[in-house]
């Protein structure tokens, strides 16, 4: 009984961090999703008048829908880039590989808003990418194709969250033992076929994480689409960001932002359910 | 001992105009040791002026700046007005105190000065309810149209300007629904920008998302309107106020400023007497002080903003357009705006 109770203590002690800041600001997230906002005062009583108004108004529901879209797109190319990253870093010999790694997470260490101007720089009119390929001969003049549209958006998104796809991937495949590629190359298979019926389902779990990291967080970001999406760069962030201003509506803009979190829930649901289905 | 000479040239110099004041009329201040409670935005109690109006009076200050419109207002009505005797606000803000009974009426006949007053902030009608006055024009700005005077030899006249094809994925817009809207209102002809109809609205939404193709960017501060403006070639701006000019031309932009036939929004800042106020008569000398031409010279020539009294100061700084601009008033409904310019910015 008093192990029991000691236990519990320390449970309490353990778990009161977290519960302060992770689980009580969710809460009352929650909750304020339920209340109302009459001219500039919020009303305590239960409602789910936000949560009908969200779903029955186009502006909110299909700038919703196009924002998941645009994550799953930012986590697909992610992905699609970050994979053959990781495997290239994990193919390297000895510590060279570390090296490359460090270069490859990198710009985690940078602030967010430095790579964004870094990128919008890039992008524009006088930037890099446009020198880059007037000195190519590809263009015969600047263009504007790679700054102020959703483009734009995909593109900064992608190499902000690169680094945060590749390193659970190389950390998965760096958990693959060697004597399994060995097994597999003595038994007659290719290096195809090793990568097709071994490191890729190995890595998937890690590949998963990846994708995960990348759509979750292209989902909360909403300075990006501001920075570099000209005026086709609006996403639900900015919704949820304009009902704490002016606006005042902050039980509208928790609702949303439920809506929101609920619907990285379901990705992160969906992502572990996928990853303990996985046999070898 | 020199902390002592000074001592005891303040405390003459005191006494002397305290004498002064007390043969010559009765009414004028003597105020040791009265303290004058000042809410407002930091440049609006400067030393320039600060220190005259100590030593005039010899009353001590205590200055707090607020850090936003709404921290002001949380501050005085913590206290129903009694911790300041006097705050500063812009003209748009004026309902929302008077409703919360924080403001009481200045009484003209004590402030010898209003006839400083330049005539077009003499008689703003957002500052009066009914025939008492509750605010003082003390400085100004507005929301201008900036353009790259390579590309216009004369100012554009219209903001029609920024629906020209001819300049598309070269101008940038504010992404702030209040003032998007605002002047989205005067650039339709509504009656009121300040207190729009449903027809008023459904026409700014259609013209503000017929211009969206022509647009490069919405731009959401006052330094990343300039950055954009410099780095990309662009031609016309609805600006965030003045001070994004002299930004420009120092990053090598040919840049200008013009007023549009259609007018454009202003802000105006003014003096405004607290309902709890403890020294009224202190407050009005304040007041008094700050329709001085020399306050509002050092106003526009050390912080750039424009001033209600001396007009060849702000002649001498370009600012010669009070007369053409749109004052802030309260919006009819905030909420409404925002959801409007989300639409807008959806569709």
């Amino acid at each position: 009984m008093t192990e029991m109770r000691r236990r519990w203590l320390i449970f309490l002690g353990v778990a009161f961090v977290p519960a302060l800041l992770i689980v009580a600001p969710i809460a009352s997230f929650l909750l304020l999703s339920l209340f109302r906002a009459e001219k500039n005062v919020i009303i305590r009583e239960i409602t789910f008048g936000n949560y009908t108004g969200f779903f029955g108004n186009w502006t909110y529901f299909g700038t919703f829908l196009g924002t998941v879209l645009l994550c799953l797109e930012v986590m697909g190319v992610a992905v699609l880039i970050g994979y053959p990253v990781a495997w290239f870093i994990w193919q390297q010999k000895g510590s060279h590989r570390y090296l490359l790694l460090l270069l490859a997470v990198m710009p985690l260490f940078m602030s967010y808003i430095v790579k964004l101007y870094t990128l919008r720089s890039m992008l524009g009119l006088n930037g890099l990418v446009n020198q880059a390929l007037l000195g190519l001969g590809i263009l015969e003049r600047p263009s504007q194709a790679f700054l102020f549209n959703q483009r734009a958006v995909l593109i900064t998104m992608v190499v902000i969250y690169l680094p945060f796809v590749i390193l659970p991937i190389f950390l998965a495949l760096e958990r693959i033992p060697r004597s399994l590629l060995q097994a597999s190359l003595d038994l007659g298979a290719g290096s195809w076929d090793t990568f097709r019926r071994i490191v890729l389902p190995l890595s998937l779990p890690g590949t998963i994480a990846g994708a995960l990291f990348a759509f979750v967080l292209a989902l909360g970001d909403f300075v990006t689409p501001q920075m570099v999406g000209g005026t086709t760069g609006f996403t639900i962030g900015r919704v949820i960001y304009s009902q704490f201003g002016l606006a005042y509506n902050w039980p509208f803009g928790a609702a949303m932002a439920t809506i929101l979190f609920v619907t990285a829930l379901i990705g992160i649901l969906l992502a572990g359910y996928s990853i303990s289905r996985q046999r070898v | 001992m020199i902390l002592t000479t000074v001592d005891r040239r303040r405390f003459l110099k005191g006494s002397l105009a305290t004498a002064a004041a007390t043969l010559a009329a009765p009414a004028v201040l003597r105020a040791q040791d009265r303290t004058l409670r000042i809410l407002t935005w930091e440049g609006y109690a400067e030393p320039e002026w600060l220190d005259k109006f100590k030593s005039d009076t010899g009353a001590a200050v205590n200055v707090v700046y607020a850090g936003s419109a709404d921290e002001m207002f949380a501050k005085m009505q913590g206290s129903q007005g009694a911790d300041f005797d006097l705050v500063s606000f812009d003209t748009s803000l004026f309902p929302r105190y008077v409703d919360a009974k924080l403001l009481q009426p200045i009484d003209p006949a004590k402030l010898p000065n209003l006839k400083n007053l330049a005539p077009e902030f003499a008689n703003v009608k957002a500052v009066m309810q009914g025939e008492e006055r509750y605010g003082l024009p003390f400085a100004w700005g507005s929301l201008p149209l900036v353009y790259d005077t390579e590309a216009f030899s004369t100012p554009p006249e219209s903001w029609e300007v920024m629906w020209d094809e001819k300049y598309a994925q070269q101008m940038l817009w504010q992404d702030d629904a209040n003032n998007s809207i605002t002047l989205g209102a005067l650039i339709v002809g509504a009656a009121n920008p300040y207190k729009l109809t449903d027809e008023d609205f459904a026409k700014v939404k259609e013209k503000l998302t017929g211009q969206k193709k022509f647009l490069l960017s919405y731009y959401a501060g006052f330094d990343d309107g300039v950055n954009l403006f410099a780095q990309n070639g662009i031609k016309l701006m609805y600006s965030m106020g003045e001070p994004q000019v002299p930004a420009l031309v120092k990053k090598g932009v040919k840049a200008a400023l013009t007023i549009p036939k259609e007018k454009a929004v202003g802000w105006l800042d003014c003096w405004e007497l607290s309902a709890g106020a403890k020294d009224k008569e202190l407050a009005l000398a304040w007041m008094n002080a700050c329709l001085d031409g020399a306050v509002g010279k050092a106003l526009t020539e050390k912080h750039n903003y424009g001033n209600t009294t001396n007009v060849d100061v702000n002649k001498t700084a370009g600012l010669t357009y009070g007369d053409k601009l749109s004052w802030l008033e309260t919006a009819e409904n905030y909420e409404k705006r925002v959801a409007l310019w989300n639409e807008i910015k959806a569709g």
